[in-house]
């Protein structure tokens, strides 16, 4: 059976389906921008961004968020995306649908490919259900009884259900946990049983904040990918070595790298990739920073991407 | 030129000696379908390897050969994917089904391309631990096989598709050179680009894959399922929209339309459903604490749609009971009717009713039968045509459904494939999604592993003819 080809490119128009809970809206936009296109409708984008910066600049810091414990990577909030190819051309990938398997996963690909196979113009972001609760609670104690919590969380049954879970470590600061909850108010009562009682349990404190007393984290200098195990370890490590403030997503198995004061933050993130990457890429990890680029991994790879580029940039 | 497969047995048989070779006419008739039965293609050559390292010697004997290389699970497709559709041999990984470590500290587990969804679950019971997709053919279907058309399943609204749990990806490259994509921490490893997001989903085009690292998730403490019947498509589709945007956060939302649960209710599986409704069932899982509070107002969803018979339990076997009819459903369809096509469009979830309609219109017009279900909150629609392949002009018919389907599928704003991928059953509709541009981008990406199309040709794209 025959069927007519496109002859155009299908790019996605401005549009927020309440429905499907899909908004598509320009790479430069800010979360403030799309929270004041989600929120009449009570959907958010759950993923905790860097409110100053765009969409594009967050995901250009790395491939998770706070949040992306519950919620994924940022390559599984977004649907699709209008993308410009190095010669101006824009192409459509991915869809306005939340599940697709037609094609390769360009999407995916190219999310986490930075700049160099063009840029982003505009995202089709997953949005969800905005709930009236909002905030996070912090534990603070011995850190051997926050490392205990955080593994008893990370094996229980709310893992699902908590926005994030969160190694807070910075150089002569003790470490805390942050769980961050968004929820049905009605609901957050039994998150606060659940994490106060965790918490006598391990004899730690506990302290309620609400989501207007957050402050954002800021783009991470640099992202660290490894095993939900070693995300305390690598923590530990890197805060007591230098001017540094650590974030790590529990789950994810990432760790968000903010440095302090760096008057070179390209050397200093050399300086941390030298020290860990080769033991991160063993476990099958990697990092990104905004201020390095990685080096194509070998011969192979080089030719891989030539190949590609030299596909993507013939005439259609 | 394609070599004749038969002359690579002496070279495999030096490459491999613990592989099993298949090449007789009954026992290649095992293989010649995936779980489209209708559409038949002999391959000329089974090989069964003993392990990845054999897997990486085949494929170097049949590409060195010139064979065309398609490999193989359970076969449990329903896109055309592991046949052979130009001949050649298949790679039927059904050997490499060890589970290699579970590490409960990490949240990974590692394991090989041939073990089954179901002995991994049950491996997994005793730690606490679960992977959550589940296609329907969980008790049989291979990871390998799941990765390979990205699968999906009932809970994937909530905790997402095979995709999203693929931490990395070991693949025999055309040249039996094996490669490592990602590992347990879920990243590029040594590569700088994420290429384990085009191995995921590639239906066996770019490579053979012999292991996988998945990422695990706590097993949830308790579950409720509901059960509800709608007298017509408004008020069903009233509370597929209320469920999605619940606070409750359904894991699942499966409906059945009333063909569907007619063909159920006609059959020794009923369960005393009325058979002109539609049905909808859904699951909240989670903490026993938190699930218990968003019962009431899952059921308050549900009536205040319309629905006056809402039925929900906490009690494993009820449960069982009132997801039966929908399970029942994919089992049925092979006993009704001698043949059935199965569509697999994600549709934007206001056109339900407009693609509904098409549905029934075209079917009616054809004089076939259509029973539909749907993975509601992802707006993932099976409509399943029935027909008798031996009736001339029945195929015929269904395929010209299926194109107009999927036109309009694609009009309103969906797409082909949401979890069954595209195999040689969907590969000529691919023109109707990508444009110019994207096609030829979608085009790069098997020429960059396998210029000539060795692994598993005509499959995704027509043009994917391997010419040795």
């Amino acid at each position: 059976v025959k069927v007519t080809a496109l002859d155009h490119e299908r790019l996605f128009e401005p549009f927020l389906d309440e429905v499907d809970g899909v908004l598509s809206i320009v790479s430069e936009a800010t979360a403030a921008e799309v929270a004041r296109l989600a929120e009449p409708h009570s959907l958010r984008f759950p993923l905790w961004l860097d409110p100053t910066q765009s969409l594009r600049a967050n995901l250009a810091a790395g491939d998770h968020a706070p949040a992306s414990s519950r919620f994924g990577p940022f390559c599984d909030n977004i649907t699709g995306m209008n993308w410009e190819l190095p010669d101006g051309r824009m192409v459509r990938v991915g869809e306005r649908v939340v599940k697709s398997t037609t094609g390769y996963d360009l999407l995916r690909f190219l999310l986490g490919s930075g700049d160099r196979f063009g840029r982003a113009r505009d995202y089709v972001l997953r949005l969800r259900p905005l709930c009236d609760r909002d905030g996070a609670f912090l534990l603070a104690g011995p850190e051997r009884a926050l490392e205990q919590a955080v593994a008893e969380i990370l094996h229980g049954s709310f893992l699902h259900w908590l926005d994030s879970v969160d190694w807070m470590a910075g150089k002569d600061q003790a470490p805390q946990l942050r769980v961050g909850v968004h929820c049905p108010a009605a609901e957050w009562p039994v998150f606060a049983d659940y994490l106060a009682s965790l918490a006598a349990k391990h004899a730690l404190n506990i302290y309620e904040m609400p989501g207007s007393e957050l402050v954002a984290d800021g783009l991470p200098d640099l992202a660290l990918k490894t095993t939900p195990d070693q995300v305390i370890p690598l923590c530990r490590d890197l805060a007591t070595r230098g001017e540094i403030r650590c974030t790590g997503l529990c789950y994810p198995g990432v760790v968000h790298v903010h440095l302090r004061n760096a008057a070179d933050p390209a050397a200093a993130v050399a300086e941390i990739v030298h020290r860990t990457a080769t033991r991160l890429e063993q476990a099958g990890g990697d990092w990104i920073s905004r201020h390095a680029v990685r080096p194509a991994g070998n011969d192979e790879e080089g030719r891989w991407v030539q190949d590609l580029v030299a596909e993507w940039e013939a005439a259609a | 030129v394609v070599q004749p497969p038969h002359d690579v047995r002496p070279l495999l048989r030096a490459a491999a000696p613990r592989a099993r070779l298949l090449d007789s006419v009954a026992q290649l008739a095992g293989y010649d379908a995936d779980g489209l039965g209708y559409k038949t293609f002999p391959p000329d050559l089974v090989v069964i390897p003993s392990d990845a390292e054999e897997l990486a010697s085949v494929v170097r004997v049949l590409h060195e050969a010139g064979v065309p290389i398609c490999l193989r699970g359970a076969g449990t497709s329903l896109a055309g994917g592991p046949v052979a559709a130009q001949g050649g041999a298949i790679i039927h990984t059904s050997r490499l089904r060890a589970i290699r470590e579970i590490n409960t500290a990490g949240l990974w587990c590692e394991l090989e391309c041939g073990v089954t969804l179901s002995s991994l679950d049950e491996a997994l019971k005793s730690s606490g631990l679960h992977y959550p997709p589940d296609p329907s053919s969980g008790p049989v279907c291979t990871i390998g096989g799941n990765v390979a058309s990205n699968a999906g399943g009932a809970h994937c609204f909530r905790y997402g598709v095979t995709g999203n749990y693929v931490l990395g990806v070991e693949v025999v490259m055309l040249d039996g050179t094996l490669r490592r994509f990602g590992g347990p921490a879920g990243g590029r490893g040594p590569w700088r680009e994420d290429w384990k997001r085009f191995m995921v989903g590639s239906e066996g085009t770019l490579g053979a894959f012999t292991r996988f690292w998945l990422r695990l998730t706590p097993r949830p403490e308790k579950a409720w399922t509901f059960r509800a019947t709608f007298p017509d498509l408004p008020s069903t589709e009233r509370a597929i929209h209320g469920l999605v945007r619940s606070p409750s956060y359904p894991v699942a939302i499966e409906m059945m339309d009333p063909a569907s649960v007619s063909m159920v209710e006609k059959s020794p599986m009923a369960v005393g459903l009325p058979q002109d409704h539609f049905l909808l069932v859904v699951e909240i899982d989670g903490p026993a604490a938190l699930v218990d509070a968003r019962v009431e107002s899952v059921a308050a969803i549900l009536r205040e749609a319309g629905s006056n018979d809402v039925q929900f339990s906490d009690d494993p076997v009820m449960r069982a009971g009132l997801f039966k009819a929908r399970k029942a459903q994919g089992g049925l369809l092979g006993q009704v009717s001698p043949d059935f096509l199965v569509q697999d469009a994600v549709i934007p979830k206001r056109a339900l009713a407009e693609v509904l309609a098409l549905v029934y219109e075209e079917a009616e017009k054809a004089g076939l039968s259509a029973v539909t279900v749907m993975h509601a909150g992802d707006g993932n629609l099976h409509p399943n045509f029935l027909f008798d392949s031996r009736r001339p002009g029945d195929l015929e018919k269904v395929e010209a459904i299926s194109a107009r389907l999927m036109e309009r599928v694609v009009a309103v704003g969906g797409t082909l494939s949401g979890e069954h991928g595209i195999g040689n059953d969907k590969s000529g509709y691919v023109g109707l999604v990508f444009g110019p541009d994207s096609m030829r981008m979608q085009k790069a990406v098997p020429r960059v592993f396998d210029r000539a199309s060795q692994f598993n040709p005509l499959k995704v794209f027509p043009e994917r003819r391997f010419a040795a």
